[in-house]
């Protein structure tokens, strides 16, 4: 169209598309109708096919007008196609062809085609065969026929090749030859070396070459000879029988079904007849041994059973592959032999062979050196002093110096070197040479005294090890960590309150104590009613009632009605005070079991037994006291993510940032 | 009618003749405060379940038993609006700041969003499975975080065009009665007795158990303290951040009903209602009761009020509601109630 306002610059081409709005409702509801099917529902749908068939029956998607008209019957009814009742009609032999079994449907989908092999591709000249019989009828039709009737087909077929076979006789191949190319290469390749050969040859004059040469040519013969075999034995295809029939009986005839002992007898026979030459015929076991066929070692039939499918071994390979490998060729045996020999020394099947020369030595390495003068005994380092101090006279009792300074560094100092030894002295000697302060170590003041110190700080030391000597044969499985732990010395680590070290008897406590009782000021008392068991101590009244309460909770006994106590107080309270008793038991039986462990905690600094039970009281009369008092407001806190959206509407940046929450159980597909 | 000191949250100043000093002039200032009342809203059919100002304290809307909810201006007794479409009663309301949007929810499960203009319904919030006790919008107006008697705070999204809920929190044990929200936070009351905050920006979830159920929480104006109506009679104050109780408030009794409280726009009392009729005033500091009036002459069952200040207005009001059975006109005369649970 020409613009004709010059402003509008406009040119409009071809068929405007066509918009939703312009479409009215009723078009597009035909439009709709017209492809039925989407307006109604999909239970409402019905498919068929044109015929007006109902397709798609059945509780399947997928599926096919199955039959006749989903009959199993036919267009004649139920009869079978093949019966005839009358006498004089006989059934016609229906050759059942492919589009017999073929749906209307499969036929268009193979394009309309009968189901043919093309020319190109007829392998076994099956096609070629039928297009000639084809032809031949054709043919035959057409020639006026000297043998009146009909000629079988089957009676005259020529000679049908396919083309494969056509290309290669054109190639000069005929029936019999293999295929292989190897002949037409070896022969090239023989000549190849030849030539090289005599290349070499002219322009050498030493042995050494000669001597390449004549290998060299001998290689070549033996390539020609090898070729020669080779085609020889490519003369004729081989032709691949496993077991020629041999026998009379008819196929699938098993005479020792019955008799399966004989089988494999027959069999060996057969293959020591075939393979002379292989000696390690093996069948399975002996031929006494109803092992023959395939029957599984192991398994025995009794008198009225035979031997069946199910006894077969089934680890049995399906063939008996020694013997009936190769030897397809009975005739070159000769030829057999020669090729393994030569294969064995070229290594020919196998791709490594045996190294000319070894150049791998057993290593072997020498015993260390042991020096002249060894002595498989362990040397101390510090001869044991045990034996010194039984000999050694005390020395004398002596009082200690005036100066407490003096006395407190002597008594040290002697602590010292009983633990560990004299070497320590010597050190001291050593360091203290100008210190006057020190002279007692090498006879000044307070000498005496010191040696009177270290006296009995090594009869200490000898009589802790001493019982723990003695203690350690009979119970020398028993040295536990801890028992090692007090022999050394050592405060062992705070224990949680669920050990269960609780088995500690009070003999073993109380050998502890004394053991080490130098070291610490007072023992320990155990004694009845510990501290801890009084949490109502401010309430005699109550406390007395506790014990009644705890009597009557642990110990046996007979129960007497106290009622006095009991008058005074009305239910609600009776019932709290109850509970307050239970909640204050649950706490002594806690602080119980902490306290079991404290004969072994002992080991701690002097003094703070007490102080560990007057904590544990502590800690129990106020648990007790905060059952009373409320316990609120309480505060914990806890992670909680907010999910990013809510983040995003509240315009705070999201604290996980996106960090997978390992712990939602949707992610995990639970 | 009444006329009372202008309060305000910090902001534009407005002549305060007797709330100055708080501490020497205390009993001026508990003269202030509202003991008379001003107006009957009356036209409900039924219970009146809570009542809430709007964020300007303009309006005031009241749902009930009747299953609607009325939007009433206060200040000249006006009943502006009726929104009906709820099932069943109507537990809380709340309004958006931009006094665009309405939130109702109630007995039946569901969360209505409406637009206040038009009276519609935009969308029904579903995701609760009982009955909803309370309902807030965000500062933005883009969450309604919802609490309900299924143990679970959730919250929908207003932008979005589902109705689901964009998060779901559940650790409750027991129904959660009350809800609140700040910029940062969520806050919830439920009836196992904890106070439960969840701060988004630390992503993490405070749990204050006071060990009484809690019916109802809200905020100091200053958002340090919270206060909390339990049901022993005591009405706590506990600070935010540490999570312990600064003041306990008793006198009054709260043993079965939902029942609202709040603090005064400067802090200075406690206001919470009684099931005996009458509303109690606390100093915040030293716990006395200031003042009490009756609220109502006949029986009320469960008055709590809930207070909301204009800022620009020299009006200041409180609207406490009651619930009275045997009347079938039921007044509202000032807001928020408590339902039997």
């Amino acid at each position: 169209m020409a613009s004709h306002d010059d402003d509008q610059d406009l040119v409009v081409y071809g068929t405007p598309i066509e918009r939703e709005e312009d479409i009215s409702a009723r078009k597009r509801r035909a439009v709709a109708d017209a492809g039925q099917l989407r307006a109604l529902p999909a239970w409402k749908q019905e498919v068929r096919d044109e015929e007006g068939r109902r397709r798609f029956h059945g509780a399947f998607t997928g599926g096919f007008s199955a039959g006749f008209y989903n009959t199993a019957g036919s267009k004649e009814g139920w009869t079978p196609q093949t019966f005839t009742s009358s006498r004089k009609s006989r059934a016609e032999h229906k050759k059942q062809s492919i589009y017999n079994f073929l749906d209307e449907e499969d036929i268009k989908d193979m394009g309309g085609n009968a189901l043919e092999t093309s020319q190109q591709y007829d392998t076994f000249g099956f096609t070629a065969a039928e297009h000639a019989r084809k032809q031949a009828s054709k043919e035959q039709n057409e020639r006026p026929s000297a043998i009146p009737g009909p000629v079988p087909d089957e009676l005259v077929v020529p000679a049908t090749t396919s083309i494969g076979v056509k290309l290669l006789m054109k190639m000069g191949w005929h029936q019999g030859r293999t295929i292989k190319d190897a002949h037409a290469d070896s022969l090239y390749e023989s000549r190849r070396e030849a030539r090289k050969a005599f290349l070499a040859l002219s322009g050498v004059s030493n042995d050494e070459d000669q001597d390449q040469i004549a290998s060299q040519k001998s290689r070549v013969d033996e390539n020609v000879a090898e070729s020669f075999n080779k085609i020889s034995a490519s003369g004729n295809t081989p032709v691949y029988v496993l077991h020629p029939k041999e026998d009379l009986h008819g196929l699938g005839f098993d005479p020792f079904k019955h008799a399966p002992e004989f089988k494999d007898r027959k069999r060996s026979h057969k293959s020591v007849n075939r393979d002379r030459n292989r000696s390690d015929v093996s069948v399975r076991g002996s031929l006494l041994i109803s092992n023959s066929g395939q029957y599984a070692p192991g398994f025995g039939i009794g008198a009225l059973e035979e031997l069946g499918v199910e006894d077969e071994d089934i680890y049995a390979s399906g063939f008996n592959y020694e013997q009936t490998e190769v030897d397809i060729e009975p005739s070159k045996t000769s030829g057999d032999s020669k090729f393994k020999l030569e294969d064995k020394k070229r290594g020919f099947f196998l791709s490594f062979k045996i190294a000319s020369n070894s150049e791998y030595k057993l290593e072997r390495f020498h015993p260390p050196e042991i020096p002249a003068d060894f002595d498989g005994r362990h040397k101390f380092s510090s001869p044991i002093q045990t034996a010194d101090k039984f000999s050694d006279l005390a020395p004398p009792e002596v009082p200690p110096p005036e100066d407490t300074t003096l006395r407190l560094l002597i008594e040290g100092c002697a602590a010292m070197v009983a633990r560990c030894g004299k070497h320590i002295e010597d050190f001291y000697k050593e360091k203290s040479k100008a210190s006057p302060q020190f002279l007692f170590l090498d006879g000044g003041d307070g000498c005496s005294y010191y040696t009177r110190k270290l006296w009995e700080h090594q009869q200490k030391f000898i009589d802790r090890q001493r019982p723990g000597a003695v203690k350690s044969k009979p119970s020398s499985d028993k040295l536990t960590a801890e028992n090692r732990g007090t022999i050394l010395g050592e405060k062992p680590l705070d224990r949680s309150s669920k050990s269960s070290s609780s088995f500690v008897s009070a003999k073993e406590a109380v050998q502890l104590q004394s053991n080490l009782g130098d070291t610490f000021v007072k023992p320990i008392s155990l004694d009845g009613v510990p501290e801890s068991k009084k949490p109502f101590r401010n309430e005699p009244a109550k406390q007395a009632r506790f014990e009644q309460f705890l009597k009557e909770k642990y110990q046996g006994g007979l129960r007497i009605a106290s009622l006095a106590p009991t008058i005074t107080m009305s239910d609600a309270d009776r019932a709290r005070e109850r509970l307050d008793f239970e909640a204050a038991a649950d706490a002594i039986e806690k602080g119980k079991e902490y306290k079991a462990i404290d004969p072994l905690s002992i080991l701690g600094l002097p003094g703070l037994n007490e102080q560990r039970f007057v904590s544990s009281t502590q800690l129990e009369s106020s648990a007790v006291l905060q059952d009373e008092r409320p316990m609120y407001p309480q505060r914990e806190e806890f992670e909680w993510r907010p999910s990013p959206i809510l983040c995003k509407r509240f315009d705070i940046v999201d604290p996980f940032m996106g960090k997978v929450n390992l712990s939602d159980s949707t992610l995990l597909g639970v | 009618s009444l006329s009372l000191s202008p309060k305000k949250k910090g902001g534009s100043p407005t002549p305060e003749p007797s709330a100055r000093g708080r501490t020497k002039e205390m009993s001026s200032a508990a003269q202030q405060l509202p003991r008379t009342e001003s107006r009957t809203l009356s036209g409900h059919e039924g219970a009146v379940l809570a009542v809430r100002f709007n964020h300007d304290g303009k309006y005031c809307l009241s749902c009930g038993k009747d299953r609607t909810v009325r939007l009433w201006n206060p200040h000249t007794g006006a009943h502006v609006k009726t929104y009906k479409s709820h099932g069943r009663e109507v537990r809380d309301v709340n309004a958006s700041s931009d006094n665009a949007k309405l939130v109702s929810c109630g007995g039946d499960k569901q969360i209505f969003y409406w637009d206040v203009a038009s009276g519609k319904v935009i969308r029904k919030f579903r995701g609760h499975n009982s009955e909803v006790n309370s309902v807030k919008f965000n500062e933005h107006n883009t969450v309604v975080l919802s609490a309900g008697y299924d143990r679970s705070v959730r919250a929908f999204d207003c932008r979005s065009q589902s109705s689901d809920p964009i998060q779901t929190i559940d650790t409750f044990q027991d129904s959660v009665m009350s809800v609140n929200v700040t910029n940062t936070e969520i806050i919830a009351g439920s009836v196992d007795g904890t106070v439960r905050t969840f701060d988004i920006r630390m992503g993490r979830e405070t749990v204050d158990n006071l060990g009484h159920p809690v019916n109802c929480i809200s905020l100091s104006n200053d958002r340090n303290c919270l206060l909390a109506n339990c049901l022993d009679s005591t009405v706590r104050l506990l600070d935010k951040n540490s999570g312990e109780m600064l003041q306990e408030y008793k006198g009054h009794i709260c043993k079965s009903f939902k029942m609202d409280c709040c603090l005064t726009n400067d802090d200075a009392f406690v206001i919470g209602g009684s099931e005996d009729g009458f509303v109690f005033f606390w100093e915040l500091v030293d716990a006395p009761i200031v003042a009490t009036f009756r609220a109502h002459s006949s029986v009320v069952l469960f008055p709590c009020h809930q207070r909301h200040l204009s800022p620009n207005k020299d009006l200041h009001v409180d609207v406490i509601c009651r619930w009275d059975h045997s009347c079938l006109d039921l007044k509202i005369e000032i807001a928020d109630v408590c339902y039997p649970y």
